[in-house]
């Protein structure tokens, strides 16, 4: 009966469907950087659209804005409740301050730091580094609560102090060089997860980091793009200590190799005679001293504010999470085939990025602040369709967690905690919906490509989770709304519109919706009918994917 | 201004055009009958690939060394004049008139997923940004009947943990993407009853408080908000979902559902394919083979066989030999191994060298795949190994000329293109590539 009542309340403020309306600007009075951020944003944009007869699609109203910003920030679709409040907030501001407001919450940290991870750690969504990944997205959650600058998270990963055991040829093992400091006992995972390999841990600098893909050039010179074979080598040699066998491990057979003296910042290349020394990609080195490793002086060299790619990169990455295509895009594969789509933009984003102390809740608020990001989803002209000129918001598949939280936040299903915990995309248990939702939809694809398979539409169709949530028996929100009392059909149906999609219905889907309830449906009954209607809401695209 | 069309990459009208059938105005019940009358025309080509995860050792069943010290303690058995196989493999080798063993294969990758991406792909993993599309999906486009009521590509009981990627249509797009049934994600293989669930469609049937005229009303109500979405946002994530609900309510409603229930087959004919999931997996082959779909996988796992060799080869072929042997036979009986093409392999061979614990470890250096029935020409081995088996010393056969070799016996072009995710396009079989029409009928 509670949930009853929770749910009542909750809706009974219910009224009108809601409309698009035009947000009012939101200036702030002092100088904040998120406001520089967007009108920079907002600058080049509006110039590229001038000089291509690009007309931008309509801007989003509060409904489209509200979800989306929702599952950008926190990963899941908003309440009725917090949609309801957003909508009938009539502040000016309230957009930006729902952003900030979001960025406070747990959901925000979870969310930033499960994408991070699945972006830089792919490698551990599915396979046996799944417990690496694991403890370097706890590691992620906190640096992404605390907003510790973006600068001083890369530094952090890439300046841990380790001990490698390769005794065995099958398997590095990396251990913290001091058993009781505890961030490079978590951290040692991302070294783990890339095999504990000097040149994996090379692409996975360049990649992440410096935003260049360089793996094709491991084995020959980059078939497209100018790096040749020895720059990767050199760039792997600021890891080279990775190939030292430096510690003993409980059970591995024989003694340790004695370490090689003095720095380990040389590399060879396999099948060649060839050694190499560590060299920053722009083929400058560093003043090598004894006292600093190769791997303090690759983070030196990334996060000086004079870096070329590291505020660019790390900028360009966060850009794509909220519009689903990097400025440069793909993110890690620029080239002169591949060039920006709005080059100065993006120097000028690094650069205010950088200005803002690598701040990503700055970024964050600047990005969500501007135009581009305000704008819906629908065409209403041809020259909106190229998304990377960013006239419209792009279509993006959700994750698996983001799909099963807005189920949840728009069914009202109540979940035991050991479930929500439950994170891994594999080993779907037989009574846990959460596993069985991440195992089935678990996915490596780009969120802009986000591909629909028969089996996860059947899940929807007919699984039963869907099957529970979307009955009056069983479903809370859905029993909620059919029981109110007095209310009309039309109310009813509206507010499953706002559960499922944060805004009421069209006149029109009002309409094809309402009257279909009012004639019970197939069978002639009421309830079974706003069943069906729900049920349709949640396997419509709209529900399904950000918009 | 550009038109709208002229804005849309290749990849995304490869995509146009592959689902407008699927979302065009005639709705689904018009299509399935069209999809029947399309099933009547031709004898269809079917590939079935008997996928041996973890890296099989070819060395103990198809080029054995007897009497050298890598050889182990088999003995050989013969298959066709001249071809002698493993013992461990008597139902195979009755049909070694269909079978064409290629000993020189000489691949690249000795790394699970690199390999799986290599041998299922053709491609090495990460090159370039491009999503290469697995042979499945290959297959699916070239053979498949974009409006039959089965998808064209049926993975069973697959071990996607080495490289999910390998199993994916890639840059083909999700209308190439396989129906699996029966994943197999931790080692922990159903028995009894389970094979039978897990080898069915997960959540075909309609749930029993829901009726089939409230089935229908909710899926027109469905069909109207796909559209009135779409309408405004055209790109492949709202194209795929209107696929996949097409798709999947094809098969909901098709008797070709049915396929999946294998308990209405004979306990003597399950029994002779073994009562495990490779067994009853290949069963299920047969089943869909039957139906026309043009490409079946089936996975065996377990073959990592770093320790104790041996006995698990002998226990692997034991559950390999029950199964593709029934295979042939049913195929054969029904007329349809002309049409069929098998192929057998895994992402590399093992070490010739037994290692300390009589186990073997990774080789792609130097092993065997084989090709069967469908446009083969059985009864042989090409390519030759040294007497160690460390080394091919004829006919090497890299990973791209075995595929082609596939697409000659499918009647496949292996030299057309497909537009790339990135825009380049890509061949079937990318260069370098020399079939081994040695074994092509």
């Amino acid at each position: 009966m509670s949930a009853f009542i929770r749910a009542a309340v909750a809706l009974a403020a219910l009224a009108a469907p809601a409309t698009a309306a035009e947000p009012a600007p939101a200036p702030k009075p002092k100088a904040d950087p998120a406001d520089a951020i967007a009108a920079l944003i907002d600058r080049h944009l509006a110039a590229d659209w001038a000089a291509r007869g690009v007309r931008p699609a309509d801007p989003a109203g509060d409904a489209e804005f509200v979800r989306r910003v929702y599952l950008d920030l926190v990963g899941r679709a908003p309440k009725v409740a917090e949609t309801r409040a957003f909508l009938d907030d009539p502040s000016p501001n309230k957009r930006a301050a729902l952003v900030d407001r979001l960025m406070t919450l747990p959901g925000y940290a979870g969310h930033l730091a499960a994408v991070t991870r699945a972006a830089w750690l792919p490698q551990t969504m599915t396979n046996q580094f799944a417990n690496a990944g694991f403890q370097f997205e706890n590691w992620l959650r906190t640096r992404f609560r605390d907003n510790t600058p973006a600068d001083e998270v890369v530094r952090r990963i890439l300046t841990i102090r380790f001990t490698v055991n390769a005794q065995n040829r099958q398997f590095r093992f990396v251990q913290p060089a001091d058993p009781t400091d505890p961030e490079a006992a978590t951290l040692v995972g991302f070294y783990q997860a890339n095999e504990a390999r000097a040149e994996n841990l090379g692409s996975a600098a360049s990649r992440l980091f410096v935003g260049v893909k360089l793996e094709c050039a491991q084995c020959h010179d980059h078939p497209f793009a100018p790096y040749t074979r020895e720059q990767f080598w050199e760039f792997a040699a600021f890891f080279a200590e990775l190939n030292e066998t430096t510690a003993p491990r409980p059970g591995a057979v024989g003694p340790p190799a004695p370490p090689r003296p003095g720095l380990k910042n040389t590399l060879g290349i396999p099948n060649t005679d060839k050694t190499v020394e560590a060299r920053f990609f722009d083929g400058t080195s560093p003043e090598w001293t004894a006292d600093r490793s190769p791997r303090q002086e690759l983070a030196d060299w990334l996060t000086r504010r004079d870096n070329p790619f590291f505020a660019k990169n790390m900028a360009n990455r966060m850009w794509a999470h909220f519009f689903g295509f990097g400025i440069q895009d793909p993110v890690d594969e620029p080239g002169a085939d591949n060039p920006p789509s709005h080059p100065q933009l993006l120097e000028d984003l690094g650069r205010a990025f950088a200005a803002a102390g690598f701040d990503n809740r700055a970024l964050i608020r600047g990005i969500t602040r501007s135009k581009a990001y305000g704008l819906s989803s629908k065409l209403t002209h041809p020259s909106q369709a190229d998304p990377r000129r960013f006239a419209r918001m792009s279509l993006k598949g959700l994750t698996p967690a983001q799909l099963f939280d807005s189920l949840v936040a728009a069914t009202g299903h109540r979940e035991p905690g050991y479930m929500r915990d439950y994170r891994f995309g594999f080993n779907a248990q037989p009574d846990n919906p959460r596993s069985q939702f991440l195992t089935r939809f678990a996915t490596n694809e780009r969120v802009t490509e986000a591909s629909t398979t028969i089996l996860q539409a059947l899940m929807l169709m007919n699984g039963r989770f869907v099957t529970d949530v979307t009955s009056i028996e069983k479903g809370e929100v859905l029993g909620a709304i059919a029981d109110v009392p007095g209310w009309s059909t039309e109310q009813r149906v509206s507010a499953l519109f706002l559960a499922a999609f944060a805004r009421g219905p069209a006149p029109e889907e009002l309409e094809v919706f309402a009257s279909y309830v009012d004639r019970g449906g197939a069978t002639g009954d009421k309830k079974k009918a706003l069943a069906d209607v729900f049920w349709v809401l949640l396997n419509s695209p709209e529900f399904l994917f950000n918009h | 201004m550009p038109s709208l069309d002229s804005l849309l990459s290749r990849r995304q009208l490869l995509r146009v055009g592959a689902v407008s059938t699927a979302v065009s105005m005639s709705g689904w019940m018009g299509r399935l009958a069209a999809a029947a009358e399309d099933a009547k025309k031709k004898p269809k080509r079917s590939c079935v690939l008997l996928w041996m995860n973890g890296g099989p050792s070819t060395i103990d069943l198809w080029d054995l060394k007897v009497g050298h010290e890598n050889g182990g303690p088999y003995k050989e058995i013969e298959a066709a004049p001249g071809l002698m196989i493993g013992e461990h493999l008597p139902k195979i080798a009755r049909h070694g008139d269909r079978l064409a063993v290629l000993r020189g294969m000489s691949t690249k990758e000795g790394d699970h997923g690199r390999g799986t991406y290599l041998m299922r792909t053709g491609q090495l993993p990460g090159a370039a940004g491009i999503q290469y599309p697995s042979v499945g999906a290959l297959v699916s486009k070239e053979l498949g009947d974009p409006a039959a009521e089965l998808p064209n590509f049926i993975s069973i009981a697959p071990q996607r943990f080495f490289s999910q990627e390998a199993f994916g249509p890639g840059f083909l797009g999700p209308v190439h993407a396989p129906l699996v049934v029966g994943e197999n994600q931790n080692f922990n293989n159903p028995n009894g009853n389970g094979i039978d669930d897990a080898l069915k469609v997960a959540d075909l049937e309609r749930p029993r408080a829901i009726d089939e005229a409230t089935a229908a009303a909710r899926l027109d109500l469905l069909r109207g908000m796909q559209e009135d979405f779409a309408a405004g946002r055209p790109g492949p994530v709202a194209r795929s979902h209107a696929a996949a609900y097409d798709r999947a309510v094809r098969l909901m409603k098709s008797e070709g559902g049915k396929v999946f229930d294998l308990t209405t087959e004979k306990a003597e004919t399950r029994d002779k394919y073994g009562r495990n999931l490779f067994g009853q997996g290949c069963l299920l082959a047969r089943r869909l083979v039957e139906k026309g779909v043009p490409f079946v996988e089936v996975t065996l796992g377990n073959w990592d066989t770093h320790g104790n060799n041996f006995e698990l080869v002998k226990n692997l072929c034991g559950t390999l030999d029950a199964a593709w042997g029934a295979l042939m036979d049913d195929l054969k009986d029904r007329g349809l191994l002309d049409t069929t093409t098998v192929v057998w392999m895994g992402e590399f061979g093992r070490t010739p060298k037994i290692n300390q614990g009589r186990g073997r470890d990774h080789y792609p250096n130097a092993w065997s795949t084989v090709l069967a029935g469908g446009g083969i020409k059985g009864g042989q081995a090409v390519g030759k190994t040294s007497k160690d088996g460390t080394t091919v010393e004829e006919r090497p056969t890299a990973t791209r000329d075995m595929l082609a070799t596939l697409c000659l016996a499918l009647g496949i072009d292996y030299e057309k293109t497909n537009p790339s995710n990135v825009g380049r396009p890509i061949r079937i079989v990318d260069k370098p590539c020399d079939p081994v029409t040695e074994v092509v009928a």
